[in-house]
């Protein structure tokens, strides 16, 4: 299946290259962030009846982790508006380049942070204090209101989007995944960068910025780091960037080498995991060990996880992996190899946000009727009860989802295997056998 | 050819694991009872087991805050003060896999108090399981046969 | 600026400020009770003024789990308070007067101390007196044992005790001043000269309790007990509610059960399934109890908040643990 560009159709280019419409979009986004910091803050502090938590951690996470990424990719990130107070106030102007540019710190961010690890601690500091962050409002609100003001702060002393390329902890895991989806940005022609001066789409011009995730947009192969923000759509002189429809998991062809991406894998596989047991299953001690943060349970249900991520899982794939011979590094197989964890973790994800969001989704209507628990009934359904969604259907979809991303994770095995000429069969085994772990957990 | 032959026959396969309908053996129905303790966040016992057909009566008697029990696929609930025992009775016509929740809001994380109920076999898990057995099987095959 | 960057920077500030302003607006605006758990800080606020004759109304909402609200000595049925949803109550009091109001839904095991008072202010033409409860009035101590030194081998039933008294008189004995001020024990010893075999004695005696009480007193006293008393005392009476271990272990800690000896004890609820305790007590002492409450003990004091008949409603139906009554 060849590609499809979208932005050859003149409304779509228009579309994306006016500032207009996706100025409406970050507006609602934002108020809304804003809206919900407030109702975590001085709203009930009954989580299922507070919009922060039922807002996000129910419906903005389901349409994430069930549609944003596995069909848009990065989707997610072009409308997030964590960054955009920061960016504002760095750029000097929320529309086109200002005249005069306002002095902020403009540092590069160092070397040793241009990776990312710092996302992967962020993402497991949330997961480790999941079970409190998910059901209490001032938490959720606090921990939103502190990634706002981060994003705010690193904009003033970093150049471009610092907070969402090394920071963020959910675009630590949007990006790795952002490869399996059927959406990309990339340059039409080579050629015509070979010999474009400037560089516009970097380094900005008057009709726009450089790339605010440091980026070069000439040089873009994989998803991972663009966050379809179309600012150098707006930037190219030369009408040489686009926007394309493809096959689902295009990226993962070529498999990556870099221990951080891989890494990254193992987390969201293995809290996927953990998430199911701990969070869906009939275990109550677990539970108890991963609320009562600071008790001994819970720092021994902390190391179990991080032993989980950091040992367990990739030790026994490493083991995997070491039973055939190759005569390629450790380290290239084992990061090429890991690329086989991306579909199987995405999948995982949404078999295990499928279970919890069904059984929650209607809590959604309440919190809209009354987001601050202060007795309103803005659609008439404030006192709507909790009533999961039909669950007949969740196992068979559970487990289309469990074993597509098994399959999907094995074709991607044997193309990784091919890049290091080794044999797949050691990590097709490994997904295979945590795919049956997570489906006694689930289904 | 041969790979799409044989591609065809795990798709046929995998259709008949899915879905074909399994056996069920005679069963003398009885009548189970259960009392299921309910306290801030978990049941106790939390997993159950009967078979189609059983009688099932819950017995829900709360610890220390008002709970409630929903049942999965079933769609019945029962809610239980402390010291006030409340009895679900239904027959488990329905096998598989269900999680039972407390479906009155008792704390914080208690939209993770959750148990399960396991009528007959867990079909789904078998046939899930199944299913994976035969997708690694046909993703091996479809290499070997590219080889 | 151009235009367009000046309207965008405007609606952006408007809407932040709208976006914070208005949440905050309409909180500080919305005077809600806030109830919780007992150890988390029961009701908040917990005392209300009121005028008498006029409406005071009040907005409830909880923030854990499932409370309910009532006002003590009115027999008004529980309203629920649910976790993250608003209830509205309207109350009106004709007389001025402290009254206090209580949690009605078991919320752990302080859910008793959950109270709160409504100062009802007005003109008072005839101040109601409190009435002396009847254990002082008799002189009874409520925390002397009351063991009764003899109890019956079998359950008595009612249902021979009213055949056997047909043949007796026992009108001196089914009216309230008697039954109230005497334990069954005093009764069956007071029998002593009929002639009957002890058993026989004992039957006898629950048909005399049975007499003076009612088959609706019983079931009200059933309720009440049923959501008051249970989850400590048990839902069988045998003093082995859901609470009766955390009660025991608060105990533990707390001086005021030394017993004589100077030993700690462990305080558990009564288990009015125990013969020698429930048939030495009197209905005057069960309601001395009820209504002082234990002094120390997890058991609460009932005064504020049960009226007189619902109290000796409880104490006829404490009485069917241990005898067979006729349904």
């Amino acid at each position: 299946m060849a590609k499809i560009e979208l932005t050859r159709s003149v409304f779509l280019k228009n579309a994306v290259k006016s500032r207009y419409p996706q100025l409406v979009v970050f507006f609602v986004m934002l108020i809304g962030y804003i809206f919900a910091i407030l109702a975590g803050l001085i709203g009930t502090p009954v989580g299922s009846h507070n919009f922060s938590i039922v807002f996000v951690w129910i419906a903005w996470w389901a349409i994430l982790i069930l549609v944003a990424v596995p069909f848009f990719g990065r989707g997610w990130c072009a409308v997030c508006p964590i960054p955009l107070p920061g960016e504002w106030l760095q750029r000097g102007a929320i529309l086109a380049p200002p005249y005069k540019k306002p002095k902020w710190l403009n540092l590069r961010v160092p070397k040793m942070f241009r990776n990312i690890w710092l996302q992967n601690i962020s993402f497991l500091l949330l997961a480790l204090f999941s079970s409190v962050l998910l059901t209490t409002p001032n938490i959720t609100g606090i921990v939103l209101a502190v990634m706002l003001f981060a994003a705010i702060g690193l904009s003033t002393i970093f150049k471009r989007r610092t907070f969402c390329r090394y920071l963020c902890p959910v675009g630590g895991f949007i990006g790795i995944y952002s490869q399996t989806a059927p959406i990309e940005l990339r340059i039409k022609e080579k050629q015509v960068c070979a010999t474009c001066k400037g560089k516009p789409c970097y380094n900005g011009s008057s009709a726009g910025y450089g790339c605010p995730w440091d980026v070069f947009p000439g040089g873009l192969t994989k998803n991972t780091y663009c966050g379809l923000c179309m600012e150098c759509i707006r930037t190219c002189p030369h009408d040489n960037i686009a926007v394309n429809i493809r096959p689902f998991s295009t990226d993962l062809a070529k498999p990556s080498t870099r221990m951080d991406e891989a890494f990254k894998a193992f987390i969201m596989l293995g809290s996927a995991m953990i998430y199911a047991g701990v969070l869906l299953g009939p275990w109550g001690a677990l539970k108890d060990a991963a609320y009562n943060v600071g008790t001994d349970a819970w720092f021994i249900y902390a190391v179990a996880f991080v032993s989980m991520i950091f040992i367990v899982l990739p030790g026994l794939f490493t083991l995997g992996i070491l039973q055939t011979k190759s005569n390629k590094p450790l380290k290239q197989r084992f990061t090429s190899l890991s690329t086989a964890l991306i579909p199987l973790g995405l999948m995982f994800w949404v078999a295990f946000s499928l279970s919890f969001v069904l059984t929650n989704a209607s809590y959604i209507m309440a919190a809209l009727s009354d987001p601050l628990g202060l007795g309103w009934n803005l659609l008439g359904t404030a006192t709507a009860t909790w009533q999961p969604m039909p669950t007949t259907f969740l196992a068979p979809a559970q487990t289309l989802a469990l074993v597509g991303g098994m399959i999907w994770s094995a074709c991607t095995t044997q193309k990784a295997a091919q890049e290091v000429k080794v044999s797949p069969i050691p990590v097709i085994v490994y997904s295979f056998v945590v795919t049956l772990f997570m489906l006694w957990l689930l289904v | 050819m041969r790979s799409h032959f044989s591609l065809l026959l795990f798709a046929i396969a995998g259709l008949v694991v899915a879905f074909a309908p399994l056996p069920t053996p005679p069963v003398t129905h009885q009548e189970r009872t259960f009392r299921i303790d309910a306290r801030q966040f978990a049941y106790s016992p939390s997993e159950l087991q009967v078979n189609v057909g059983d009688t099932v009566i819950l017995q829900l008697m709360s610890n220390d805050v008002v709970h409630g029990l929903y049942v999965d696929g079933y769609d019945l609930s029962i809610e239980a003060d402390p010291g006030q025992t409340t009895t679900l009775t239904f027959v488990a016509n329905k096998s598989g896999s269900f999680r039972f929740r407390c479906n009155v809001t008792c704390g914080a994380t208690h939209p993770f108090m959750i148990g399960k109920l396991t009528v007959g076999i867990d079909q789904w898990l078998y046939r899930s399981v199944g299913l994976a057995g035969l997708a690694i099987m046909a993703v091996i095959v479809s290499k070997k046969q590219k080889a | 600026m151009r235009r367009a960057e000046f309207v965008s920077r405007f609606l952006i500030l408007v809407g932040i400020a709208l976006a914070i302003g208005v949440p905050i607006l309409f909180w500080s605006r919305t005077p809600l009770i806030h109830v919780s758990m007992a150890e988390a800080g029961g009701w908040s606020p917990s005392t209300f003024k009121a005028k008498a004759g006029e409406p005071l109304e009040l907005r409830l909402t909880s923030d854990d789990v499932v409370h309910g609200f009532a006002v003590g000595q009115m027999e008004m049925e529980g309203v629920d308070v649910l976790p993250g949803k608003v209830t509205d109550i309207t109350l009106t009091f004709e007389k001025p007067g402290t009254y206090t109001f209580f949690c009605t839904r078991w919320c752990g095991v302080n859910h008793w101390r959950m109270r709160g008072t409504i100062e009802v202010s007005g003109l008072n033409p005839n101040p109601e007196l409190v009435a002396i409860p009847l254990y002082v009035k008799l002189g009874i101590n409520i925390d002397a044992p009351h063991e009764a030194p003899l109890v019956p081998g079998t359950k008595p039933s009612a249902g021979s005790g009213q055949q056997l008294a047909g043949d007796f008189e026992i009108s001196r004995f089914s009216n309230p001043d008697f039954y109230r001020a005497n334990s069954p024990y005093q009764a069956f010893e007071s029998m002593n000269p009929t002639g009957l075999s002890d058993s026989e004695k004992w039957d006898m005696v629950s048909y005399i309790w049975q007499s003076n009480t009612t088959p609706a007193a019983l079931a009200s006293g059933k309720k009440l007990y049923a959501q008051n008393c249970a989850a400590c005392h048990g839902e069988k009476g045998a003093g082995n509610g859901v609470f009766a271990e955390d009660l025991a272990e608060a105990s533990e800690s707390s001086t005021q059960t030394m017993s004589r000896s100077g030993e700690m004890s462990r305080q558990t609820p009564a288990d009015f399934t125990d013969p020698s305790r429930m048939l030495g007590a009197s209905p005057a002492l069960l309601q001395g109890k009820i209504l002082r409450g234990g002094m120390g003990t997890g058991m609460p004091m009932w005064g504020s908040i049960f009226t007189e008949q619902q109290i000796w409603d409880l104490a006829a139906y404490l009485y069917s643990f241990q005898f067979e009554y006729e349904k």
